[in-house]
C-alpha cells in the first residue's frame, strides 16, 4: 500500500534542490563562518547567499534574519529576549492569542510566572483575533509584547497580521509573530507591515529540520537567550548549522517560487476534499472558514468520532492525517485551539487535521475520500454499542 | 503493508516480554498485528527509571522497540479519563470505606477490556489480545470457556472473571499455553530485546510502591467525608470480646488478615479479623481469622448468566491462593453466597472471588462480607 502523506503542518518532505544543495556541506565543504580563511569565508558566503533567501520569503532585509534552530527557538528568543527587558521599563503586559502554538504558549505561562501579567485574547468561531479587541487591550495595559501567530497550525486560520501589526504601531508596542505555518504559504511582508519580530521554521516548507530564522527589525533590540561568540551578531550565539541553513535557503527560494502557484493548487485540492467529505459523511463540521485559512490546510470534526481512533483508523490505510498536537507519549488531548474558537468538548475531541503540500495530487484526494466514510461509519457504529 | 491472511488483531502491550511475545506469536501466525498501550494515569510528574509500572513513559517505549522490530504499528491510548474514574477513585473509596480493593481485576473488567475491545473493532480488528497467562476453551455447545494458564504458577485467570462472553468471544492469549520459561526463550529466539523486568506486585498507579503516602493525598484531595478520613487517623484496637487492647494506626491503613504494621505489641500473633465502624479493628488469633463463606456482589458469570441452580465449585479469594472446594449459591443475576468446605482465612472485603471448576474459570465476584464458620464461632465479619 502506497502512503498517503497529508500532514504537511507536522513537517514536509525536504525538498530534493535542498537537498543537493546541502550535500558538500555535509561532505567536502566545513568552513567554519566565523574563520577568516578560505574554507570558513566559502561557508560564511553560503550562510549569506541563504539569508538573503529566507529574507526575500518573509519580506524583510537580509541584515534582519537571525538564524536558529528552529520555530521554537525562535518564539522563545522572541518573547524572552524582549518581554523581561520591556517589564523592567514598566511594560509589564504581555498580549498573545488564545491559539498560539505551544512554543509560545509555554513561554508566556514561564513568564507569567515571573511576574508578567499575560492577556490572552479569545477568537471569533472560525478561530480569527479581532484588532478592535487588540486595540481596546493596548488601550487597557501598558504592553512591552505582542505576540499573535500569523496562522494557525491546527486549523490553518489565518490572522489579520498587517492589521494587528497597525494597531501595535499606534500603541508604539513591538509585535511579534510565529509565522511558522504561514511562511513558504502564504505571502508575508514584515517590512512593509511593520512587523518587529517574525518567526519560521524550515522543515514547514520542505528545508530540513533543526534551521528556523527570527526575523527582527532593523534597530529593534532583543536580549540574546544563548551567549556565546558573537555569531548573528551577537543576538544567536553558536557555530552556525551551515548545512541546515542551506538547505532552508534553496528551500526558501523554492518556496517563493511557487507560492502563488501552490496556493492556488492546494486551495483547489482542499475545496474538493471539503466538498467531497460534506457530501459522503453526515455530521462533518469545518473548523475555520475556507477562505479564511491556508489553503493548504482542513480541519474537520466528525461528530460521535473519536478522533484518535479517526487518526488511527486511516494510519491502517496507509494514510497520514494528524489531529490537535501530540504529547510527548504520543496520547492525544483535545485541542484547545477548537475549545477558544468555542467547538465544545466533544466535537473538539472529534477532530481531524488534514494538511496538504507539494507531493499531493487529486488521486490522493480522491483515495482520502474513498476511504473516510468506511473508518468514521466503523467508528460510529461501535461508539453506538454499549461495552 | 500486507493484507494478513487472518485478520486484524489489535494486542494490548505493556513493553514486558509476555505480551511482546504475545504480539510476536501472532504476527508470526499470519495476523496482521497492531499493537497498543494504555495509558492509564498521568506519569509526567515521575522521574525516569522510577518504576516497573505498566504505562510508565519507559513502558511506552518497550513496546514502541518491539513493534518496530517486529514490523507493526504501535499507539499509546489515552484512558486516563476511564480509568480515573472506575479504578482510581474506586480504590481511593474502597480504602476509605475500610475495604481491600483489587485494582486489577477491575480495570480488566471495566477498562482494559471493553475498552480496548471497542477500539478494535473501531480499528477493524476481528480480535482483541493479550499477554496473560489464561487459555480459551469451548464447551460442548461452542461456547467460549476461560481457563487457567497452562503454567499453573504463572496463572492471571484469577483477575479475569469479569469477561463477558461478547469479549471472550473475541479474545487471544496467545501465551496461556506456554510456561513462563519458554516464553523467554521465545524472546530471546525472536530475538526480542526485552529488558528482564521483576514482577511488579504493586499496584500500578502507584509506582514508587508508597500505598500509604498516595491514599494520604488522594484522600484528602478528594474531600471525602470525615467519617471516611477518621479512617486514616488512630483508632481503638480491641479483641473479639470488645476489651480494648490499645491503639491502632487507622482502619484505613489496614485489611482483614494483615498482622504486621497494627503498632500493637501483644506477645502472641494478633491478625485484624475485622475493620469496625467508624474506626475500630478488631483484632484475633489466626484461628479467629478463618471464615466460612462469603456473600459476592457485582458477580460476572463468564457464560454470561448464573448457573440455573446451586453448584459445587472451587473458590480462590487472593490470586496466588489455594483454591478451596465450595458450595456456590447464585442470589440473583449479580450475587452469590458461597460456603467454604473448610475455613479460609482472611477472607477479606473489596477483594475478590474467582470460582473454578477444574482449570475453567466460571466467573466471580467482589466479596461484600465474609460469613461466620457453620460452627458459629463468631458474628459475620465485614460492613
Amino acid at each position: 500500500m502506497d502512503r498517503i502523506y497529508l500532514d504537511h503542518n507536522a513537517t514536509t518532505p525536504l525538498a530534493p534542490e535542498a537537498a543537493r544543495a546541502m550535500l558538500p556541506w555535509l561532505t567536502e565543504r566545513f568552513g567554519n563562518p566565523s574563520s577568516v580563511h578560505g574554507a570558513g569565508r566559502e561557508a560564511r558566503a553560503a550562510v549569506e547567499e541563504a539569508r538573503r533567501a529566507v529574507a526575500d520569503l518573509v519580506g524583510a532585509s537580509p541584515d534582519e534574519i537571525v538564524f536558529t534552530a528552529g520555530g521554537t527557538e525562535s518564539d522563545n528568543l522572541a518573547l524572552h529576549g524582549t518581554v523581561r527587558r520591556a517589564a523592567a521599563r514598566g511594560k509589564g503586559t504581555l498580549v498573545i492569542s488564545a491559539i498560539e502554538h505551544p512554543a509560545v504558549l509555554r513561554a508566556a505561562e514561564g513568564l507569567e510566572r515571573e511576574g508578567i501579567r499575560v492577556v490572552r485574547l479569545g477568537v471569533d468561531a472560525d478561530g480569527v483575533v479581532d484588532p478592535a479587541e487588540l486595540e481596546r487591550t493596548l488601550a487597557e495595559h501598558s504592553a512591552g509584547l505582542v505576540s499573535i501567530m500569523a496562522a494557525n497550525n491546527e486549523t490553518g486560520s489565518l490572522q489579520p497580521v498587517a492589521d494587528l501589526a497597525a494597531v501595535c504601531r499606534r500603541a508604539a508596542v513591538p509585535f511579534h509573530t510565529d509565522a511558522v505555518q504561514a511562511a513558504g504559504r502564504v505571502p508575508l511582508a514584515f517590512d512593509a507591515w511593520g512587523f518587529d519580530l517574525l518567526s519560521v521554521s524550515a522543515h514547514k516548507f520542505h528545508g530540513p529540520k533543526g534551521a528556523g530564522a527570527l526575523a527582527v527589525r532593523r534597530g529593534f533590540r532583543i536580549a540574546p537567550q544563548l551567549v556565546g561568540g558573537r555569531q548573528e551578531k551577537g543576538r544567536r550565539a553558536g557555530t552556525e548549522n551551515v548545512p541546515a541553513i542551506v538547505g532552508m535557503g534553496a528551500a526558501a527560494r523554492l518556496a517563493l517560487a511557487d507560492l502563488g502557484t501552490e496556493a492556488a493548487r492546494l486551495g483547489a485540492l482542499k475545496r474538493r476534499l471539503w466538498e467531497g467529505i460534506a457530501a459522503a459523511i453526515p455530521g462533518a463540521h469545518l473548523n475555520g472558514a475556507l477562505d479564511r485559512t491556508l489553503p493548504s490546510t482542513l480541519n474537520v470534526s466528525f461528530e460521535g468520532v473519536d478522533g484518535e481512533a479517526l487518526i488511527l483508523g486511516l494510519d491502517l490505510e496507509g494514510i497520514c492525517v494528524s489531529s490537535a498536537s501530540a504529547c510527548s507519549s504520543g496520547a492525544v488531548e483535545p485541542s484547545h485551539v477548537l475549545i477558544a474558537m468555542g467547538r465544545g468538548f466533544d466535537l473538539a475531541r472529534s477532530s481531524v487535521r488534514i494538511s496538504l503540500g507539494r507531493g499531493n495530487d487529486a488521486a490522493q484526494v480522491e483515495r482520502l475520500l474513498e476511504v473516510l466514510p468506511g473508518v468514521v461509519e466503523r467508528i460510529r457504529a461501535m461508539a453506538a454499542v454499549p461495552s | 503493508m500486507i493484507r494478513a491472511a487472518r485478520g486484524r488483531v489489535v494486542v494490548a502491550m505493556s513493553g514486558g516480554v509476555d505480551s511482546s511475545v504475545a504480539a510476536a506469536l501472532l504476527a508470526r501466525g499470519g495476523w496482521e498485528v497492531v499493537g497498543v498501550t494504555m495509558r492509564n494515569f498521568c506519569y509526567g510528574d515521575l522521574p525516569a527509571g522510577s518504576g516497573a509500572s505498566c504505562c510508565s513513559l519507559e513502558a511506552i517505549e518497550d513496546a514502541r522497540r518491539v513493534a518496530d522490530a517486529i514490523g507493526f504499528p504501535h499507539y499509546v491510548l489515552d484512558f486516563e479519563e476511564d480509568f480515573g474514574r472506575a479504578v482510581v477513585d474506586d480504590f481511593v473509596r474502597e480504602y476509605a470505606a475500610g475495604r481491600t480493593p483489587n485494582p486489577c481485576v477491575r480495570c480488566n473488567r471495566l477498562v482494559r477490556f471493553p475498552r480496548l475491545f471497542s477500539r478494535a473493532r473501531a480499528l477493524g480488528a476481528d480480535r482483541l489480545a493479550t499477554g496473560h497467562y489464561a487459555r480459551l476453551g469451548r464447551d460442548v455447545g461452542g461456547r467460549p470457556t476461560l481457563l487457567r494458564g497452562a503454567d499453573r504458577a504463572k496463572d492471571q485467570s484469577y483477575y479475569l472473571w469479569g469477561l463477558t462472553p461478547r469479549v471472550l468471544e473475541r479474545t487471544l492469549f496467545p501465551i496461556g499455553h506456554l510456561t513462563k520459561s519458554q516464553v523467554r526463550a521465545a524472546a530471546a529466539e525472536i530475538g526480542l530485546e526485552v529488558a528482564e523486568k521483576p514482577e511488579s506486585q504493586e499496584v500500578c498507579f502507584v509506582p514508587d510502591g508508597d500505598l500509604r503516602g498516595f491514599l494520604q493525598r488522594e484522600v484528602s484531595a478528594r474531600g471525602l467525608s470525615a467519617d471516611a478520613l477518621a479512617k486514616f487517623r488512630p483508632g481503638p484496637a480491641v479483641d473479639a470480646a470488645g476489651h480494648e487492647l490499645g491503639t491502632h494506626p487507622g482502619s484505613g491503613w489496614l485489611t482483614v488478615g494483615q498482622r504486621r504494621g497494627v503498632g500493637l505489641a501483644l506477645g502472641e500473633p494478633r491478625y485484624v479479623i475485622e475493620l469496625r465502624q467508624p474506626n475500630t479493628a478488631v483484632l484475633g488469633t489466626r484461628e479467629d481469622l478463618a471464615a466460612g463463606g462469603c456473600d459476592l456482589h457485582e458477580v460476572n458469570w463468564t457464560a454470561g448468566a448464573p448457573p440455573a441452580a446451586e453448584l459445587d465449585a472451587e473458590v480462590q479469594v487472593r490470586h496466588r491462593a489455594e483454591p478451596v472446594e465450595a458450595r456456590v449459591e447464585p442470589v440473583s443475576s449479580t450475587a452469590a453466597r458461597i460456603r467454604f468446605g473448610r475455613p479460609v482465612t482472611a477472607v477479606a472485603p473489596g477483594q475478590s472471588a474467582a470460582i473454578y471448576r477444574g482449570d475453567e474459570l466460571l466467573g466471580g465476584g467482589v466479596i461484600r462480607r465474609a460469613l461466620p464458620r457453620s460452627d458459629g464461632a463468631r458474628e459475620p465479619v465485614g460492613v
